[in-house]
């Protein structure tokens, strides 16, 4: 279980102006500027579950995942993943937990994979027949069967990352957090890396803390999930219940001779602002839809629950 | 204990294939540390043509010094030297993430990952030297005392690589550690002088708060004039100290620790 208990998390920087002058200036008097990364967030996940953490860039996602995986330390409030507080680093702990980040590699670059793999077997302890059984379920499952003889950086980013999944999975944790594992990827790749993810899921069940920004991976994955915006929870939920949060709005798409537009309204003003529209503009299409995942978590993003 | 050493066979077994895949860059790394040596080597030979004495040591006694600390200087090539280039970069561009997850000692990892395979021959090159400078020696050798000398030669090593990286680790919170490193190498050059140069206080500066005399001069003095129980002491407190220092560095810096990043 991952209990998360009023969380906070700052850092400090200093305020630079540009050029050599602000450089100067920066060096004789400095301003200090505290960057409230997390504010007193709570969670709680249970085992098997599958969380989707959603969030503008700096909006805290990361900061989350790497206080939780004993990167960071906290400036304030308690973590306990599997009983243990993540920071402290316990083998017990570090043993349990695997972190995928898609911006950073881990596997070694100039490498075949499967000499990574031996080293990854070496560090957490694998017997030998569980590190068989794996590197032969992982290989079969993302179909990268071909590719673990070969030096990682002569590989596409899509093998790539295939092999990282691997290498992050090897040891079969229980607590899981991927950090955007599909940035970067194409369309096909991102598809075999969602099936493979549900698909392990399904499998091992595992706590899994999915960041990302691609909707589809949410949307395909996560039943429950987490929207921050500066540092603070704004939503926490089942992905089907968002829907129904602004089940009386309606979106409207308007098409003008200048520009195309959507526009969010209450149901009963429909008729009103739609008038209003057409006295404006010289309308060339007008549609009248129910709004979008994308669009209720991009308008919970940029504005948070209470809306206007 | 077991489990560490697999590993660190690992990590020079990952080296050796990767360093052999350079030709060119490994064998110019070897001559240019080659020549480093004959230029230290120089340097003393030059002296002796003035003076029959340097601080109480003859030319043979100096060569067994200038030795040790040319070995002292190849074993941190060898082991070290790489993984201390890049610590700094690991931490201020955020890439000790994957290091700070594994359940595996994090400074293992980060201090001894690159095994330098080529100055690993400058090593072997430096050892033989040292054999023959000892062979020039006059009176019988005892082999316990070239063990011990060996003994210390590698904490020498040892405490070089960590007052080093306590150098390094203030980029934590300053996020470049240029500064520190710069004056840690040119304080550095008092490890190639013999201790016995420096009078009163600054002898004594160099053998606690800054023990440069303890990695390869101490241990000369086996061969040329001695060593007192005192002198182990001394260097097994001093050593055990900045290990101490060291993890105090290293655990306040994590919690600084801000992991840079997309």
């Amino acid at each position: 279980m991952i209990q998360v208990t009023n969380l906070s998390k700052s850092f400090s920087s200093h305020v630079k102006e540009p050029g050599l002058k602000g450089s100067l200036k920066a060096l004789v008097k400095r301003e200090k500027k505290i960057k409230e990364a997390l504010k007193s967030v709570t969670l709680k996940i249970d085992q098997g579950e599958i969380v989707g953490l959603i969030g503008a860039n700096g909006a805290g996602k990361t900061t989350l995942v790497k206080i939780l995986a004993g990167i960071v330390h906290p400036t304030a409030g308690d973590v306990s993943v599997l009983g243990y507080r993540p920071w402290e680093r316990d083998n017990g702990y570090r043993k349990q937990m695997s972190l995928i980040m898609g911006q950073k590699n881990q596997v070694w670059w100039d490498l075949p994979a499967l000499d990574s793999f031996l080293l990854l077997k070496e560090i957490y302890q694998i017997d030998d027949a569980t590190y068989k059984q794996s590197i032969e379920f992982l290989a079969d499952t993302l179909m990268v069967k071909d590719q673990l003889k070969t030096q990682v950086r002569k590989l596409s980013l899509g093998e790539r990352m295939k092999i990282e999944l691997m290498a992050a999975l090897l040891h079969r944790p229980k607590v899981i957090f991927l950090d955007e594992p599909t940035i970067g990827l194409d369309i096909s790749a991102q598809k075999a890396v969602r099936k493979f993810l549900r698909d392990y899921q399904k499998e091992w069940q595992p706590m899994t803390i999915l960041t990302s920004h691609y909707m589809e991976d949410i949307k395909e994955l996560c039943p429950r999930v987490v929207i921050i915006k500066e540092g603070e929870f704004v939503y926490d939920g089942a992905l089907s219940d968002i829907q129904k949060l602004l089940g009386d709005e309606k979106v409207l798409s308007v098409t003008t001779a200048e520009k195309t537009f959507k526009v969010n309204v209450p149901r009963l003003e429909l008729a009103r602002k739609t008038q209003e529209i057409f006295e404006k503009d010289e309308v060339l299409d007008l549609n009248i839809m129910d709004p979008s995942v994308e669009d209720i978590i991009e308008s919970i993003m940029r504005h948070g629950m209470k809306r206007s | 204990m077991k489990r560490y050493l697999s590993l660190y066979l690992y990590f020079v077994r990952f080296s050796f294939s990767k360093s052999l895949e350079f030709r060119m860059d490994f064998t110019f790394r070897i001559l240019m540390d080659t020549i480093y040596y004959f230029v230290n080597i120089m340097f003393f030979k030059v002296i002796y043509l003035h003076t029959p004495l340097l601080a109480g040591w003859n030319e043979d006694q100096m060569m067994v010094f200038v030795a040790g600390y040319l070995m002292v200087d190849a074993i941190n090539m060898t082991l070290f030297s790489t993984n201390m280039w890049y610590l700094p970069f690991l931490i201020n561009k955020g890439d000790l993430d994957y290091y700070l997850i594994r359940p595996v000692s994090p400074l293992f990892f980060i201090s001894l990952r690159e095994f330098s395979v080529n100055s690993f021959i400058n090593f072997l090159m430096t050892a033989a030297f040292f054999i023959y400078t000892i062979l020039q020696l006059e009176g019988p050798l005892q082999f316990w005392n070239v063990m011990l000398y060996s003994a210390l030669l590698f904490n020498g090593a040892i405490l070089h690589v960590t007052i080093q990286m306590i150098m390094i680790l203030p980029v934590f919170w300053t996020q470049s550690s240029r500064g520190f490193v710069d004056l840690f190498y040119s304080m550095g050059l008092a490890m190639e002088r013999p201790h016995r140069i420096y009078r009163g206080w600054l002898r004594i500066i160099f053998s606690t708060i800054l023990p440069f005399a303890l990695i390869a001069s101490y241990p000369a003095k086996i061969f040329l004039e001695g060593l007192e129980g005192k002198d182990i002491l001394i260097t097994a407190l001093v050593t055990g100290s900045f290990w101490l220092l060291l993890s105090l560095v290293w655990k306040k810096g994590l919690e600084n620790y801000s992991s840079a990043s997309s």
